[in-house]
């Protein structure tokens, strides 16, 4: 697998990954947070409850976002320079030590669960990755000319 | 992102670089053949060869769909291939920031606040919730501050085609009031003020490293 050129390298994709990760948690968070303020607010009161509930939660859900995203993103550029290699490995690896890490005031069990589940949901990221390359490669595959039906007839 | 929001192209402004004169030999003082193949230096394998220049690598943000920002005067510290790049950059480094001078301060508070002959244990946890407590909050509203900062910074520099100081100070002080705009009049300009303030400093500094 060689290596993506549309992102930047590594140390300073780690900035790009807060920020991207922040960003999309804030938005989606506005968003998600909006739609449920609204809903659970008494008639009269509803656009306020939106606009008091997109304060209160969506940085919180920004925040959350991108500390999992940049932690991610930090491991997965050392596990990059001490590997010295880019396979799906690198992105289980960081997310074990990503879901470690966010676990780890949780205690010993808590912390080693949550890497192993954190790890498991970035290989089956990884997988499905692989297969749509897998699947764009085999619909870009080189065709054979096709034969003509007929020999032509030698002049 | 642009799988995500699409991306317009920009007009490609740089020009077909010239074609350069890569015989080695004057074209207009051949005779024949023999001639040209005798000329030291003409039927050089090293550039003929198709894979010739191969040793130089790849180049980052170099590739034909990654096309670097264009706008004028938009040029940055680092590259940046548009919006999403410089979003993604500012909020980061800003969230970081208010991060980290949040949990410092978390940090000291901490220390001050362990309570007298506790187990390390404690002490330890101590520290954490004060750093816990106040780094995310400041990073939070830092972030916010600079995610909103940004979206509205380059929807102006898109409506006007190019980017000053002018632009980055709008766009501070739109973004301070939106930040407090449920809070009043009054903080709201005082928060306009201070954010119109840092994007100016901003812009200062860049000028200064650049």
């Amino acid at each position: 697998m060689s290596s993506d050129h549309s992102r930047d390298p590594c140390p300073i994709v780690i900035l790009n990954d807060f920020g991207g990760a922040f960003s999309m948690g804030v938005i989606g968070g506005s968003i998600w947070h909006g739609i449920k303020g609204f809903r659970n607010s008494p008639y009269g009161e509803r656009r306020i409850g939106m606009l008091s509930a997109i304060k209160a939660r969506a940085p919180v859900v920004g925040g959350n976002f991108g500390v999992w995203g940049g932690l991610f993103s930090t491991f997965d550029c050392s596990v990059k320079a001490v590997r010295k290699r880019e396979d799906p490995w690198n992105a289980i690896i960081a997310g074990f030590f990503t879901g470690g890490a966010l676990a780890f005031r949780g205690g010993k069990k808590h912390t080693l669960q949550s890497a192993i589940m954190c790890s498991i949901l970035l290989g089956v990221f990884e997988g499905v990755g692989l297969m749509f390359q897998k699947y764009s490669a085999w619909q870009n595959k080189p065709q054979a000319m096709a034969y003509p039906d007929q020999p032509q007839p030698m002049a | 992102m642009s799988w995500l929001f699409g991306s317009r192209k920009a007009e490609q402004k740089a020009e077909e670089p010239v074609q350069q004169q890569s015989l080695g030999f004057d074209p207009t003082s051949v005779s024949d053949i023999s001639n040209i193949l005798s000329t030291p230096g003409a039927l050089d394998t090293s550039r003929l060869h198709p894979l010739a220049g191969l040793d130089k690598g790849i180049e980052y943000l170099d590739l034909e769909d990654e096309v670097l920002n264009q706008t004028e005067g938009a040029q940055g510290l680092i590259p940046s291939r548009g919006w999403s790049d410089d979003l993604c950059y500012g909020t980061g480094a800003v969230y970081l920031m208010g991060l980290g001078i949040g949990g410092a301060y978390g940090f000291q508070e901490g220390i001050r606040n362990i309570p007298a002959n506790s187990p390390p244990k404690l002490k330890i946890n101590t520290i954490l919730n004060h750093i816990t407590k106040r780094g995310p909050y400041l990073g939070n509203s830092a972030g916010v501050l600079a995610l909103t900062y940004n979206i509205i910074d380059s929807t102006i520099d898109a409506f006007r085609g190019k980017h000053d100081d002018l632009n980055s100070v709008g766009a501070g002080a739109i973004a301070g009031a939106i930040f407090k705009s449920s809070k009043g009049f009054r903080p709201m300009g005082i928060s306009a003020g201070l954010m119109a303030g840092a994007a100016g400093a901003w812009c200062g500094l860049k000028s200064l490293l650049s």
